[in-house]
């Protein structure tokens, strides 16, 4: 149990050496060396990559938040969800509707409030929550597979929502995301030149996504590392001998509800400007089925299973489609064969199975043999 | 150990990478090959790259894989005959199964590497990349799609009438031939999107023109079984029906008011039929009186363009049908070829240059029947419909029975971007 909170990459296991690690000794090890490489790498790379590499990392920064939420709610307290497209839709349309201007578009009328974008980023984010909220009293009290189907009602009633309201949606073809303002610098495409390197929408929304999720990475770690943190786990492990120790079961389970419906919410913000039009068509089932993929592929429970599920998951067809020329067995489109959509599917379907069969705590687990030793 | 390696080579790597950024900005804009033509993106000395964004694994995969393959005949054929400017062509093709994320991302993967799309499926996708198309990659993008949401812009253009315009020429046809008369109702199914949408604007402008009522029927995608439609327009006593839907949905319309003694005469858009429905239970019903309008001759039909295509494309593919997806692909590459000569002749093969040759071209396409102008990017390249009825003795199971034709209605009816 001790082992589900804990981080993957994090200096050595914590029963053994969390008294006596001085700074000295953390400096011996090569994570920290890996850490400020590795964060190096990522603050560089806008430099570097193309758009398509950049905004085909953006995606996975999105998915990693919300499947860290999910890994809240799934992973580390039992409870399945089927609904996070849902959240993740109220996060991005969210953000629309409230950060947006009224418009006419395509003879729609769309209504909007026009706050100013950073507000409307936040009060997003909390709107998603407050839609958990409301689903809370459900959330509370069901567990396991009855919370799953529950949860599954909230995507069909999410999505003939979001192709009907026209005013509010853009119903079919969606509409366009207000790009986001943050003290009078915006994220959008007009061209600012740093260091010879025109940055436009994906090289500034880089920045923006990975401390979106340094922080949602490292509340989660504080959640799950503390007080709450174990009671979830009670929950999942033993909800009867949790509620005799004295966590309030159902409070616990609709709090990690709502919270990881917030996490969902910031992915349906960041994925709405990095998409820069939301589409209804997008937050259907297959989409949260692929947030269940992710996490049990990560590793159910930790935040970096979650981190390292997402990045696999949402990586693997951009970066089957963009090899397919060269890759084996899979066909360029329309040369019959295997399409590298399929592909990936299959994949990372074959993935899932590999893991729970001989990876049950997923790829995060993955360790060193020398680190198993306690 | 081990880890210590990988650390050692990853800040290696961080070094040389550090050395040097190939994004960093260089003027090479305004490049000339040898002969004196400007090339820009997509364009080298031996080869034009296109790009087709298409879906062949979702909702429209059996139009994705027509488009697709017509194009891929086409630019077979182009490069046979020499290539353009001297130069081959490519197309590279990315699937994205109707998917946004994957649509996206296509577009932002291929966008730097070719001139210009001869193919765009999904009409939600190109809105949601409209921005930066005008904005700043200004490459011609041909989508496949008939919405009137996609005109008005230089880029963005349309090759066919859009669905409000078909819609009028559609009704335009039964009133000429004395099916509907003034005070009549017609019914309209319609999918809900900006397809259905875009054909009710166009039907209720009809109507008023020639004083008739529009009885809406709203459907989904997924419905699939047209017998409450089907008895909501009985009830209501419509004359006609308008089908803006799937084929599946035509067809269940038009089997069900046939196996329900509900005679009215029922038309569709174009992407209202397929030929593979001839072979279902409706089959025989809709060779009754079912009609489909459209921007193109029929593949079966035995003018020259036609015939030449089907041929060709049932040499290349023989175990792929035919259908209309064949033409409208076809025509869309042989649309953007046009513009390429163009824009060689002018020495200017860079995506201004291919834009403004695009903006000169009158008069085409009159081999498939109708003739296409792309002067204006805020009309569509035509106001012409072609009216065809299912038949299952011609290949491609569609005959003309009204040739190219513009209704006055149409004509004086304003596109509402």
């Amino acid at each position: 149990m001790s082992e589900a909170t804990k981080d993957a990459v994090a200096p050595a296991p914590a029963g053994a050496t969390a008294t006596g690690t001085s700074f000295t000794d953390r400096l011996r090890r090569p994570a920290p060396y890996l850490w400020l490489a590795g964060s190096v790498l990522l603050l560089l790379f806008p430099f570097y990559l193309d758009r398509f590499w950049l905004q085909a990392g953006l995606f996975a920064m999105a998915a990693a938040i919300g499947a860290i939420g999910l890994n809240l709610l799934t992973g580390s307290t039992g409870q399945l969800s089927m609904g996070h497209a849902f959240f993740l839709a109220v996060g991005a349309y969210g953000y629309c509707i409230l950060g947006g201007e009224s418009s006419t578009e395509n003879g729609h009328a769309l209504t909007g409030l026009g706050l100013p974008t950073w507000l409307a980023a936040v009060l997003a984010v909390l709107l998603a929550g407050a839609a958990g909220g409301l689903f809370s009293p459900i959330a509370g009290r069901l567990s396991g597979a009855y919370l799953g189907i529950a949860t599954l009602a909230l995507i069909f009633i999410g999505q003939h929502v979001l192709f009907n309201a026209g005013s509010l949606t853009g119903g079919f073809n969606g509409r366009p995301v207000p790009p986001l303002s943050l003290f009078g610098f915006t994220f959008d495409d007009a061209e600012v030149v740093v260091a010879a390197v025109p940055f436009q929408s994906s090289e500034k929304l880089w920045y923006l996504g990975l401390a979106a999720l340094l922080a949602s990475g490292l509340f989660a770690r504080g959640v799950l590392r503390g007080r709450p943190g174990r009671a979830l786990n009670a929950i999942r492990d033993h909800r009867i001998a949790a509620g005799v120790m004295g966590v309030p079961v159902a409070r616990y389970r609709a709090g990690v509800f709502v919270l990881s419906s917030m996490y969902a919410g910031l992915a349906g913000v960041l994925l709405a400007l990095v998409f820069q039009r939301t589409v209804p068509e997008y937050f259907g089932m297959i989409l949260s089925l692929e947030y269940l993929a992710m996490i049990v592929i990560g590793g159910l429970g930790s935040v970096a299973g979650a981190v390292i599920g997402a990045a696999f998951v949402s990586l693997l067809p951009q970066v089957l489609t963009h090899y397919s020329d060269s890759l084996p067995l899979v066909s360029a489109p329309g040369t019959g064969g295997i399409a590298p959509g399929e592909a990936s599917r299959y994949l990372y379907g074959a993935a899932v199975v590999a893991v729970v069969l001989f990876l049950p705590g997923g790829i995060a687990r993955l360790k060193t043999p020398g680190e198993k030793k306690k | 150990m081990k880890l210590r390696v990988v650390g050692a080579v990853v800040a290696a790597l961080t070094l040389t990478l550090a050395g040097c950024s190939e994004k960093a900005k260089s003027s090479d804009d305004g490049a000339a090959d040898k002969n004196g033509v400007k090339t820009g993106e997509g364009v080298t000395d031996s080869k034009i790259t296109l790009g087709a964004l298409t879906d062949m694994t979702g909702v429209y995969a059996s139009l994705g894989k027509s488009v697709t393959q017509a194009q891929q005949l086409w630019v077979e054929e182009t490069n046979k005959a020499g290539g353009i400017c001297d130069r081959q062509i490519e197309l590279t093709v990315r699937d994205h199964g109707y998917d946004p994320q994957k649509a996206i991302g296509a577009y932002t993967e291929l966008e730097p590497d070719v001139l210009g799309f001869t193919q765009f499926i999904g009409s939600p996708f190109v809105s949601a990349v409209e921005s930066r198309i005008d904005g700043q990659d200004k490459g011609i993008v041909l989508p496949q799609a008939w919405s009137a949401n996609l005109v008005g812009s230089e880029y963005v253009r349309v090759i066919g009438a859009t669905y409000d315009v078909e819609t009028i020429n559609l009704i335009d046809f039964l009133l000429d031939e004395k099916r509907i008369a003034k005070g009549d109702k017609i019914g309209h199914v319609y999918f809900e999107g900006d397809y259905g949408e875009n054909a009710l604007a166009g039907s209720k402008h009809a109507a008023q023109e020639a004083g008739l009522t529009v009885v809406e029927q709203k459907i989904k995608p997924t419905d699939n079984d047209m017998t409450a439609q089907v008895s909501a327009l009985k009830q209501a006593g419509v004359k006609a029906v308008v089908v803006s839907a799937g084929p599946r949905q035509a067809a269940s319309l038009v089997g069900v008011a046939a196996a329900t003694g509900f005679d009215v005469p029922v038309v569709g858009n174009n992407s209202a039929y397929a030929p593979q429905l001839l072979a279902t239970q409706a089959g025989a019903a809709l060779q009754k009186d079912y009609y489909i309008g459209s921007s193109t001759l029929p593949i079966g039909d035995a003018a020259a363009g036609p015939a030449k295509l089907s041929k060709a494309y049932g040499a290349k593919y023989p175990k792929d049908g035919l259908d209309n997806g064949v033409i409208a692909g076809y025509n869309a590459a042989t649309v953007f070829g046009e513009a390429l000569k163009k824009a060689c002749e002018s020495k200017d093969l860079t995506r201004e240059g291919v834009g403004k040759a695009l903006l000169t071209i009158k008069d085409f396409g009159a081999d498939f029947g109708i003739s296409h102008d792309f002067t204006d990017p805020a009309a569509p390249s035509t106001r012409e419909t072609v009216v065809m009825k299912p038949d299952a003795k011609t290949p491609g199971g569609l005959k003309v029975v009204r040739p190219a034709e513009v209704a006055p209605a149409a004509e004086s009816f304003t596109l509402k971007p």
